[in-house]
């Protein structure tokens, strides 16, 4: 009651109008002007220090980014092999007759070997697209389109991404059959549950290797050794995990896989779908045209977007055991930082770190109000696994998905770390959450009535 | 020069570059991964993997001056929370004027 309540005033508030000045300015600008005013404010010995106002928000400083399932920043690397690509040398990789177009050539097809390496896949099985959505849409809606007359089947879970359940439901608007097949409490497929939803005319099984929301890591192994034997073709959205975990496309049997840029430490606006050729997979294209990328992706290929794309495949491969290293002592840290200063703290996903990617800390608060949990702790940006912070008020799908209730559902906070993430942040991370779930669960009388030892699912609400 | 002592200096060029970089996320970055970098590949024998270690080493340190002037020009004006409230964590002045790419 109370949380529906403050999610129709937060709504309410909402809807009024934006402030339009600034916007207007900068429209006519022909210079990129930074986001912030920084020149309101007295500067301090430290530097500038500047007021930022956003919606109706005012903050003191840039906050500590802690989303990284959402973007990631791209690394320096990348941006220093994009730059040459996005300056001089611009050229059109499908031009023949020039050096501008060799060279932008050469430059994409190096790319295509770093991503290639990273994955253990042939350069010639990468197909470059506009990003992990697409990837997934040519996938799962290129297979069916291929497979229209033979086959009417495809599965997938419950908690794939949204790009993954509307193209299936794309699919079934066109008469095909989904099971969309549900998860354990912590997140983990059943395979026997998958082996016993395989039927002679399935033409695809789609499951994420690692979940955005969760962190999740599915048994990809297993699922392609079932789908191998069954003669189905894998589709797993590698977009969480290529780069982060190591990722084998013949160890696990993968026939597609979706790659996104900027969850790597890459550009925004490309990704790429790996493709096996041996055995050879059959797809549709989507983008009709001049039949670049194989015939099954159309349109130039944006040679600095790939670049980039394939130097943070490149750092990725270097990185990542240090990465990994470095992310499960981050993990720990503000795990162990926040349980033992509160209780009361749920763990959405499996707590065994071999099947979860410990740069996904998802933890729900109970008895705290989600939408002003989220609100009050704007000096880190986090993400909150309700959809409350957009526009509908529904729990998102996957923590409904795995069971959890719905108050629970409502207070999630998800933290993303990564390779750029500090010690610093993360006990600042830690200090913050501690202070403002105290601070709400001080005002909540649902608290006190806890503290009192009442069980709340035996009171009976009185109806007024 | 022996790879030792070219890897001490390369380090030290390293870690000094990095204390200018304008991004606090990056700065802290570099100074970890350079730490952990060279004190891995100071346990290293094979010659050859010294060497394209070395050369890796070089290639960054370039990225590191070039990216510092990038992010120095399009980076915010604002501070995060953590450098306004702790001066340790900005970065370390100008760099030297003399800064050859």
């Amino acid at each position: 009651m109370l949380q529906r309540v403050a999610c129709q005033l937060l709504q309410a508030s909402r809807l009024a109008a934006p402030t339009m000045g600034n916007q207007v300015i900068r429209g006519l600008s022909a210079v990129p002007q930074p986001a912030e005013d920084a020149d309101s404010g007295p500067s301090t010995s430290g530097g500038r220090s500047g007021v930022i106002e956003k919606k109706g928000i005012a903050l003191r400083g840039v906050p500590l980014y802690l989303d990284m399932q959402a973007t990631t920043p791209m690394d320096p690397r990348v941006i220093d092999a994009m730059l040459p690509y996005m300056t001089e040398q611009f050229g059109n990789p499908h031009s023949r007759t020039h050096l501008y177009g060799w060279e932008s050539e050469e430059a994409v097809e190096d790319a295509r070997k770093q991503i290639a390496g990273l994955i253990g896949a042939d350069p010639k099985e990468i197909i470059f697209t506009s990003g992990a959505t697409e990837s997934n849409n040519t996938a799962i809606k290129g297979v069916a389109g291929y497979f229209k007359d033979k086959k009417k089947h495809v599965i997938t879970t419950q908690t794939e991404h949204k790009c993954v359940l509307d193209s299936c439901r794309w699919l079934q608007q066109r008469g095909w059959d989904v099971t969309y097949l549900p998860v354990r409490p912590d997140g983990l497929l059943d395979l026997a549950q998958l082996e016993a939803a395989i039927r002679p005319d399935t033409a695809l099984v789609s499951v994420m290797a690692v979940n955005n929301e969760i962190g999740v890591v599915q048994p990809m192994d297993e699922i392609g050794e079932l789908c191998r034997k069954r003669g189905v073709y894998f589709h797993t959205d590698g977009a969480q995990a290529v780069g982060k975990i190591p990722v084998d496309v013949n160890k696990s049997k993968i026939d597609l896989m979706s790659i996104s840029g900027h969850k790597i430490y890459g550009p925004k606006g490309i990704g790429a779908l790996y493709v096996r050729r041996r055995p050879r997979v059959r797809l549709e294209a989507l983008m009709s045209g001049g039949g670049q990328e194989r015939g099954l992706r159309s349109g130039t290929v944006p040679t600095p977007l790939v670049v980039g794309l394939g130097a943070a495949c490149a750092v990725a491969a270097r990185e990542m055991e240090s990465d990994l290293a470095h992310v499960r002592r981050l993990e720990e840290r503000l795990r162990t930082g926040i349980t033992s200063r509160l209780q009361g703290v749920h763990l959405n996903g499996p707590a065994d770190l071999a099947r979860r990617y410990p740069g996904n800390l998802n933890l729900s608060f109970a008895y705290v109000e989600g939408e002003s949990l989220i609100m009050g702790l704007k000096e880190i940006a986090v993400s909150s696994g309700s959809a409350c912070t957009s526009a509908s008020l529904e729990p998102s799908y996957v923590l409904r998905a795995l069971g959890v209730e719905e108050e629970l559902a409502h207070t999630s906070i998800r933290y993303g770390m990564g390779r750029f993430t500090t010690d610093a942040e993360v006990d600042r991370a830690i200090d913050m959450t501690v202070s403002h779930v105290n601070k709400l669960r001080e005002m909540s009388p649902l608290w006190e009535m806890v503290q009192e030892g009442v069980d709340l699912k035996s009171i009976q609400w009185a109806q007024h | 020069m022996s790879a030792a002592s070219e890897a001490r200096s390369l380090f030290r060029a390293l870690l000094r570059a990095g204390k200018h970089f304008p991004n606090y996320n990056v700065r802290e970055y570099i100074q970890r991964r350079a730490r952990e970098g060279f004190h891995d590949g100071a346990k290293l024998t094979d010659p050859a993997a010294v060497k394209s270690l070395l050369e890796l080493g070089r290639q960054e340190l370039e990225v590191v001056k070039r990216q510092s002037v990038v992010y120095g020009l399009y980076g915010r004006k604002v501070k995060n929370v953590l450098e306004l409230d702790l001066p340790a964590f900005q970065p370390a002045g100008k760099p030297p004027a003399s800064a050859s790419l």
